[in-house]
């Protein structure tokens, strides 16, 4: 990994297009503003990885759990907005 | 409660789907009848994991989650080139249990897509307080 000292108002850059910016050091919590094309996604890493995780387990249900699925109805009381 | 078109051409996720980056082309194709408010959303790209393609089951959140307004972030809305959210179609995905009337909904990451384009992607709520695992019917 690669380790690079910076101080607050202070930038890494990223290939050409991706500045990555120390806002504000206060305690153990640093504030990080991070400019990028659209193209690239940003998230907190432990909130994609529970998406992995998630969709990891949703994939490819079991054919015989699906039939008793499609019998699934939403609850009546929920039903009407 | 017509969901989806049976007919409906296939959707684009330009950058896959966390955890599964390479499933980009997918068809969506309705499970059950035709009063079934699921659907599966069916990989048309194989992977090392599923030879034959990965599939999901997805629901209309309305449906079981009548309260459930998330704000899609606007690097997905400029990605989908949506102008307006009537230019949106919402889904979630479902993990199925057994019991199947204890399977969740994931409205932490909903799958949103382009009615006009079908370019589509899944929205990450961070910071929105939604859960990958809501459950469809109330567990009392």
């Amino acid at each position: 990994m690669l380790v690079l000292t910076r101080r607050a108002n202070q930038s890494i850059m990223i290939g050409a297009d991706v500045v990555v910016t120390v806002l504000e050091v206060r305690g153990d919590q640093v504030r990080i503003g991070i400019d990028a094309p659209r193209s690239i996604s940003v998230h907190r890493e432990e909130v994609f990885r529970e998406l992995e995780a998630a969709n990891r387990a949703a994939a490819s249900p079991a054919s015989g759990a699906l039939e008793g699925l499609a019998a699934l109805r939403p609850p009546p009381e929920r039903k009407n907005r | 409660m017509s969901l989806v078109d049976a007919d409906l051409p296939e959707l684009h996720f330009a950058s896959g789907l966390p955890g599964f980056p390479d499933a980009r082309r997918f068809v969506l194709v309705r499970l059950g009848d035709e009063l079934s408010p699921f659907s599966v959303l069916r990989s048309l790209d194989d992977s090392p994991e599923h030879p034959s393609g990965i599939e999901f089951v997805v629901t209309h959140p309305g449906l079981f989650f009548p309260d459930y307004e998330p704000e899609i972030d606007d690097d997905t809305a400029g990605r989908l080139e949506l102008q307006s959210s009537d230019d949106a179609l919402l889904l979630v995905i479902v993990t199925v249990a057994d019991p199947v009337a204890a399977s969740t909904a994931n409205l932490l990451g909903p799958i949103v897509v382009n009615r006009h384009t079908r370019a589509a992607a899944q929205a990450v709520l961070g910071s929105s307080g939604y859960a990958t695992r809501e459950a469809l019917v109330p567990t009392t």
